[in-house]
């Protein structure tokens, strides 16, 4: 037994050394995700909670107050935080494997299509009132990793944003996305 | 077809002589085998909507919430149908908003051109689109409860209809569908939601994923008809497993000419003019025009209830 135990543990470095890349990348990002989620879910709990039958300013005035909570919390969280390198390497992989297939050109016309351009990006930010959102075809959705409801994946120009759907502000970002 | 399990939904009197909009080439006048098909003969006008005062009556609109003049003839149209036919409601599938969302937004771009709708007592429900931001769900005159995905039984007539969500359909949903389906005892099931399973779209087209994962189940627990958005453009499908689709993705924003012809499972399309549709259903009859904003019916026909055996 002990000799055993002796090897397994021997054996142990070893086999975290051949953890696959892209897994550890990916289990890194749904960390730092759940992570923002929770940041999320506490200060979203500290607000009155919107009525089913709001007006257009309850909802406005909501989205704005979570917002401010969240950029407070969140100051001085720089580019990079959610999409790692490491994680931008393995979405630009997922991308690339996607659009290898036949329906490159119509996928890249649909994300393409009332995408509004490059703008300017900031990490808090509110995502401009004028500017509208992108589609992101089923099909690239499916190979994306997972987020909560709250999250959401977007195309700007060819960067790819995570959006809190609920505040509306820009959680994190990074260009040249699209093959 | 009955072989199969189903009696497909029989759809009649699909061509129209007068008001089609769209130049021969791109009328698709094929029927499916096993589908009862009796086109509209030539010089008769379209399928008349019966206005029976005990029936459903409502109006289907997508994609759009652009606040421009395109939005506000159309919506004018659906005013003036309205003053002969007098809808209870108005399924949204989906493109609700485009662009901003602030408070002045949803007066410019729903308030003010549906206001005499509204005023007048016609209900609203919403699906959303890729465009809209999660938060109309709270938006009282959308009718969502709050929920991104919802059911409800129609006022009038045997018509359970079922809201989903189409830009992030997150597993919990398939499977909140399957037993709202499962469960309902409506003899009419009609789901709308914004992406198209069937679609002749440049742009976009079928969302084939998403055919996978629900058209099994529409089959499986006999939904009669769907109703989706997205492509800028009118379409009926030939029916599918016995389901009649419909893309209505012309209330606002048009995308003129933007569809690849001849698609095997295209029925009718409309691609050059904004188009709501005007439904009603009596006992095992839908009646559908499709109605452009000159006020042209472009598209009418009748849809058989699915047999349930």
């Amino acid at each position: 037994m002990c000799v055993l135990a002796v090897l397994a543990l021997a054996g142990s470095p070893r086999a975290q050394d051949r953890v696959n890349p892209e897994a550890k990348a990916l289990a890194d990002f749904h960390t730092r995700v759940d992570e923002y989620y929770a940041l999320h879910k506490k200060l979203e709990a500290t607000l009155p909670k919107l009525p089913k039958d709001a007006s257009p300013q309850q909802i406005d005035r909501d989205q704005r107050s979570l917002e401010a909570l969240i950029a407070a919390e969140r100051k001085g969280v720089r580019q990079g935080a959610l999409f790692t390198p490491e994680v931008q390497r393995v979405i630009r992989d997922i991308l690339a494997r996607l659009f290898q297939g036949p329906d490159r050109a119509k996928l890249r016309n649909s994300i393409m299509d009332e995408n509004p351009g490059r703008i300017k990006l900031t990490i808090n930010g509110r995502y401009p009132d004028v500017v509208p959102l992108a589609n992101m075809p089923a099909a690239v959705l499916k190979a994306m990793p997972p987020l909560p409801e709250e999250l959401e994946y977007r195309f700007v120009g060819d960067a790819l944003i995570l959006l809190d759907a609920h505040a509306h502000i820009v959680v994190d970002y990074f260009d040249r996305v699209l093959p | 077809m009955r072989g199969r399990g189903w009696t497909a939904t029989r759809v009649l009197a699909a061509a129209l002589a007068c008001g089609c909009a769209l130049a021969p080439s791109g009328v698709r006048g094929a029927q499916q085998p096993g589908v009862a098909v009796a086109p509209t003969p030539a010089g008769q006008s379209a399928t008349t909507l019966p206005n029976r005062p005990d029936s459903l009556k409502f109006l289907v609109l997508g994609d759009f919430g652009t606040g421009d003049s395109g939005q506000y003839t159309l919506a004018k149209q659906m005013v003036d149908l309205y003053a002969r036919f007098p809808a209870q409601m108005a399924i949204l599938v989906g493109d609700n908003l485009y662009g901003s969302e602030r408070p002045q937004d949803f007066q410019k771009k729903f308030e003010q051109p549906y206001k005499p709708l509204l005023d007048a007592g016609v209900k609203f429900y919403a699906s959303l689109g890729n465009h809209d931001a999660r938060e109309q769900r709270y938006y009282k005159p959308f009718n969502m409860d709050g929920k991104l995905y919802y059911s409800f039984k129609a006022p009038k007539q045997d018509v359970r209809f079922i809201a989903l969500e189409s830009t992030y359909p997150v597993p919990e949903q398939i499977t909140w569908l399957e037993n709202e389906l499962k469960n309902a005892k409506e003899a009419w099931k009609i789901v709308f939601f914004h992406h198209p399973l069937y679609s002749s779209g440049k742009t976009h087209g079928s969302e084939l994923k998403l055919r996978d994962t629900l058209e099994p189940m529409f089959a499986k627990y006999n939904v009669s008809v769907v109703f989706t958005g997205h492509d800028h453009i009118y379409e009926r499908v030939k029916p599918q497993q016995g389901i009649v689709y419909f893309v209505a993705g012309s209330g606002g924003q048009l995308r003129k000419n933007d569809f690849v012809p001849n698609q095997p499972f295209s029925a009718k399309i409309v691609a050059d003019t904004q188009v709501f549709m005007a439904i009603e259903i009596f006992e095992k009859e839908m009646v559908f025009n499709a109605i452009a904003k000159t006020g042209k019916v472009v598209d009418s026909g009748l849809v058989l209830l699915r047999d349930s055996k």
